[in-house]
C-alpha cells in the first residue's frame, strides 16, 4: 500500500485510492462540489485542488490517485486562494442569492464551501442572465439558476440507476441541466426515483413536499426498510416534530446503497388515503359506534372462542415478521383456524423452486450487480423491483447483457440485447433454450448465455409462482445447463416470511363464522369484500377507513409501517430491521400489540 | 483622544438592515459611548461631516443615478467603508431586476400589477434620480470592509460597530458569517 503525507500526517491507503478519500479516512476535510462519494472521481468543479510538492500546478484531490512517497498540502494559501476563485466564479454564474433558497443555512454545500472559505461577498458580480425552472414535475423543481453544473445528478441518473434522462445542454455559460433532449421533467423519461434531487449540493433541485420544512440540523432521520416491495431497500425517514417530510435512500444499506425509486421515496407521501382510523369501532343495531379497546378485544375475543375453527384468518405481508409470527401462533397454534393466510394467498414461489433455492442456487442483489448475463422471465423491472431493475439497466451495455423471455413491453425493451416473445409454453422455450435449438433469437440467447460467466435469471412472479412443476423443471435445468443463479421476485415486503410461516393458502371464508383481516396500512383489494359477504362476523385492523372496514363488525386502527419497529425478509433472504420513525396517534396500536393483548384475554390452549 | 466619528446612510435598501442595527437594543448606548454617532438616516444630521469621519456604513445597493452621489460622498469622507447588509454587498433582492431589466420591472411594478389603475405612471422626481441597473457597493467605490447578511444579525452589527468604535477592524468570518 502506498505511504504518503498529507499536511504533515503520514498515512497509508490502498492503491488506487484518491488523494481526496486518503484524506477523507484520516479526518482531513478537503472542500468538494462535483465529488459525491458514491459516484465516479468528476473532476469538473476545481473546488477540491491541493498542492502536491513536484507538481507543476494545483491538482484535482477527487482525481488524483495516491502514489508513493506523495507529499500533499490542502490548507496553503495557493490552495485557499485557488479555492476562493473557483467559489468567485460559481457564484458569479447564476442566481446564488441564499436569502431565498430552502438549503441556505445547513444543506447547502456551495455555501457551506463559501463559509469555509470566510468569503465575506463575491469578488465578481454575476452576469445577470435567467435561466429556465423547470416545475412540470410531480415531486420536485428544477431551479437551473441555482445549478452549478456538477452533473452529480447526470452522473446519479446514468451511472447509478441506468435511466439516462438527465443530460447538460450546450457549453460554456449556456450549459443547461435538461432532460431528455430539452423535454420538460414531467413529459420526459423521468422515472421518478428522486435520486438527483437527493445528491443535489445546492438548491438547484428542490423537492415539493419538504422544501422549506426544515434544514438537515432541525431534522431526525431514522433507518427503516422500504416496505413498497420485497426488494427491501434500506430507507432513512427524515422527520420534525413527528411529521415525515422526506424519504431519503441510505447509502449504507446494502441492499440497496443508495437506490430507491418512486414506489419507495414519494409514493408514500403523496398517496391517496381514506380517513385514519383513530379509535375502535363496534357495530350495534347496524350502525358502527367508537368503543374502547378493551370493549372492542372483550367482543372479540368471545366471538373467536364460539367460532371454534369455523375462522378464516388474513394478514398483510407488509408488516413485520413479529407480527406474522403472532399471527400465525394464534390462529394457526391456539384456535386452529381453517384458514390461516396472507394477502398474497399464496402467490409465491413454487415448492419445487423454493426447495431449489434453498439448496444454494438463490442469487443475491449482488449477484445481479455482477452478472455479465441477465435472463429476465416474465418480470418487468421496469416497473416492479425497480430497485433490482436499476442494478440491471446500469450495467448495460458494456458490463452485461439483457435478455428478455416474456416480459411485457416497457423502455427496458429497447435496452435489451434480445426481446423474446411470449406466448410459447414456457417449459418448451426453456427446455429449447437448454438445448440450443428452436428459433434463431433463443439460439443467440443461448451462446450468450453459454459465453457468460455470471449468468442470472430473473424470474417474474408469475412463473414463480403458477407455473407448472414442468415449467419449473426446465427452468432448473437451464439455469444448471448455463450454471446461472436464480433470482425470483417476490411481491410484497414480507412475503419471505409469509413463505417461511406458510401463509401460503387461498383465502376462501365461506363457511366461517368469523373472519379477522390484519391490514395495517396495507390497501386492501376489492375481491376480499366480495368473498366477505357470507361471514356473519368481520374483523379488521386498518391503519385507514375503506370500503372493507365499512363493512366490518369489529374494526381496529393500525399504526403504519413508519410507526413500528420489526424486522423484514427480502427477496435475497436477508434479515432486515426497520426502526419506528413516527410516534402513532394516541389510542393505536400495532397489528403485533393487538394480537399479543387478544391472545391474552382468550382461554390459554 | 476624542471618540471615533461613525456615520451611516442607505442606498436601494429596504431600511432592514437600519432596523436590525436598531436591533441590538439597548447595547446602542454602549456604542455611544465608545464612539460618536453622527449622521445616520435616523438621526437629524443627513451627511457625513465635511472634514470626515472614521467609519461610514451604507446599506443598500446602487441602484439609481443619485446614489453614485451619496456612496462617492461616503467614500469621500469615511476613513473606514463597510458594505452593510447584502445589497450593499452584492446587490442583494433589488439585484434580482438585473435578470429582468430595470425597465421591464419598473414596468411591471407600476404599470402592469394587477393593483394599478388606468392612473398608474412610473414616478418621476428630480430627488429620486434616474433608476438604472442594480449594483453592489464595490462595484461603484473601494470598500474596506464586507458585513454580509440579509439583514446582518443584530449580534453581528454590534460586534462589528464595537470592533470598529474602539479603532479595531473585526474579522468577519466562522460563525458571523451565518445569518439565519
Amino acid at each position: 500500500m502506498p505511504h504518503l503525507t498529507i499536511d504533515g500526517l503520514p498515512i497509508e491507503v490502498p492503491s488506487g485510492t484518491t488523494v481526496l478519500r486518503a484524506a477523507e479516512m484520516h479526518g482531513i476535510a478537503i472542500p468538494k462540489l462535483c465529488d459525491f462519494e458514491h459516484l465516479k472521481p468528476y473532476g469538473g468543479c476545481r473546488l477540491c485542488v491541493v498542492a502536491v510538492e513536484g507538481a507543476r500546478t494545483l491538482q484535482t484531490s477527487c482525481t488524483l490517485p495516491v502514489s508513493e512517497g506523495m507529499v500533499v498540502h490542502t490548507d496553503t494559501p495557493q490552495v485557499h486562494e485557488a479555492r476562493r476563485m473557483v467559489l468567485a466564479m460559481l457564484f458569479s454564474e447564476r442566481n446564488h442569492f441564499c436569502m431565498y433558497c430552502q438549503v441556505s443555512g445547513a444543506d447547502c454545500d456551495l455555501q457551506n464551501a463559501a463559509l469555509d472559505e470566510d468569503m465575506t461577498h463575491w469578488p465578481m458580480q454575476p452576469a445577470w442572465n435567467a435561466y429556465p425552472v423547470d416545475a412540470s414535475h410531480p415531486y420536485f423543481v428544477l431551479d437551473n439558476n441555482r445549478c452549478i453544473l456538477c452533473r452529480r445528478c447526470v452522473r446519479a441518473c446514468s451511472d447509478l440507476v441506468g435511466n439516462h434522462t438527465l443530460g447538460i445542454q450546450a457549453r460554456g455559460a449556456e450549459a443547461l441541466l435538461v432532460a431528455d433532449a430539452g423535454a420538460l421533467l414531467g413529459e420526459s423519461s423521468c422515472i421518478r426515483c428522486g435520486t438527483c434531487v437527493q445528491v443535489c449540493p445546492t438548491g438547484a433541485l428542490m423537492e415539493r413536499f419538504s422544501t422549506y420544512r426544515g434544514l438537515l440540523p432541525q431534522t431526525e432521520g431514522v433507518r427503516s426498510i422500504c416496505v413498497g416491495c420485497s426488494v427491501g431497500c434500506g430507507v432513512i425517514l427524515r422527520t420534525r416534530d413527528n411529521h415525515l417530510l422526506r424519504i431519503e435512500s441510505d447509502w449504507e444499506a446494502p441492499v440497496n446503497r443508495g437506490l430507491l425509486c418512486e414506489d419507495g421515496r414519494f409514493k408514500p407521501l403523496h398517496q391517496q388515503q381514506g380517513e385514519r382510523l383513530r379509535a375502535p369501532l363496534v357495530r350495534r343495531g347496524g350502525r358502527q359506534h367508537t368503543a374502547a379497546w378493551e370493549e372492542a378485544l372483550r367482543l372479540l375475543a368471545e366471538k373467536l372462542s364460539a367460532a371454534g375453527e369455523r375462522l378464516a384468518a388474513l394478514i398483510s405481508t407488509r408488516q413485520p415478521t413479529e407480527s406474522l409470527a403472532a399471527f400465525t401462533h394464534l390462529f394457526r397454534d391456539t384456535l386452529h383456524a381453517r384458514v390461516v393466510t396472507s394477502i398474497e394467498e399464496g402467490y409465491a414461489t413454487h415448492p419445487a423452486l423454493e426447495a431449489a433455492l434453498a439448496s444454494g442456487q438463490r442469487a443475491s442483489l449482488d449477484d445481479l450487480r455482477q452478472a455479465d448475463c441477465i435472463f429476465v422471465l416474465g418480470a418487468d423491472l421496469y416497473h416492479n423491483h425497480q430497485v433490482a431493475g436499476f442494478l440491471v439497466r446500469r450495467s448495460l451495455p458494456h458490463a452485461a447483457q439483457l435478455i428478455l423471455c416474456g416480459a411485457p413491453d416497457t423502455p427496458l425493451s429497447a435496452q435489451a440485447a434480445l426481446d423474446l416473445p411470449a406466448g410459447e409454453e414456457d417449459a418448451d422455450t426453456l427446455r429449447r433454450l437448454s438445448a440450443e435449438n428452436g428459433s434463431p433469437a433463443l439460439r443467440q440467447a443461448a451462446r450468450m448465455l453459454t459465453a457468460a460467466r455470471r449468468a442470472v435469471f430473473v424470474i417474474g412472479r408469475g412463473f414463480a409462482a403458477r407455473g407448472s412443476a414442468e415449467s419449473i423443471q426446465a427452468l432448473l435445468e437451464a439455469a444448471k445447463r448455463f450454471d446461472a443463479r436464480l433470482l425470483p421476485l417476490y411481491g410484497k415486503a414480507n412475503s419471505r416470511a409469509a413463505v417461511n410461516y406458510r401463509l401460503q393458502a387461498p383465502f376462501k371464508p365461506q363457511g366461517a363464522l368469523a373472519a379477522c383481516l390484519f391490514l395495517g396500512d396495507d390497501q386492501p383489494h376489492p375481491r376480499l369484500l366480495a368473498r366477505l359477504e357470507s361471514v356473519p362476523f368481520v374483523v379488521v385492523q386498518a391503519s385507514h377507513a375503506s370500503e372493507l372496514t365499512a363493512r366490518a363488525d369489529v374494526v381496529l386502527p393500525a399504526t403504519t409501517w413508519m410507526e413500528q419497529s420489526g424486522h423484514y425478509i427480502n427477496l435475497e433472504g436477508r434479515l432486515q430491521k426497520a426502526q419506528a420513525a413516527l410516534q402513532p396517534p394516541p389510542g393505536i396500536l400495532s397489528v403485533q400489540e393487538t394480537l399479543q393483548r387478544l391472545a391474552s384475554l382468550l382461554p390459554a390452549g | 483622544m476624542s471618540k471615533p466619528k461613525i456615520s451611516t446612510d442607505w442606498l436601494g435598501a429596504c431600511a432592514g438592515c437600519h432596523m436590525s442595527l436598531l436591533d441590538i437594543d439597548e447595547r446602542i448606548i454602549e456604542i455611544a459611548e465608545l464612539a460618536d454617532i453622527r449622521a445616520t438616516p435616523i438621526t437629524d444630521l443627513k451627511e457625513p461631516d465635511a472634514d470626515g469621519v472614521d467609519v461610514g456604513l451604507l446599506s443598500g445597493a446602487v441602484n439609481l443615478s443619485t446614489h453614485h452621489e451619496v456612496s462617492e460622498r461616503m467614500r469621500a469622507r469615511a476613513r473606514i467603508l463597510v458594505a452593510f447588509g447584502d445589497c450593499a454587498v452584492f446587490g442583494g433582492v433589488i439585484a434580482q431586476r438585473n435578470l429582468c431589466g430595470t425597465l421591464a420591472a419598473l414596468r411591471r411594478a407600476y404599470l402592469e400589477a394587477e393593483s394599478n389603475d388606468e392612473t398608474a405612471q412610473i414616478p418621476v422626481h428630480p430627488d429620486l434620480g434616474l433608476p438604472e441597473d442594480v449594483k453592489a457597493l464595490h462595484e461603484i467605490v473601494p470598500v474596506d470592509l464586507h458585513l454580509p447578511g440579509c439583514p446582518p444579525h443584530p449580534d453581528i452589527i454590534y460586534y462589528a460597530l464595537k470592533e470598529l468604535a474602539q479603532g479595531r477592524i473585526p474579522q468577519i468570518e466562522g460563525d458571523k458569517l451565518h445569518w439565519d
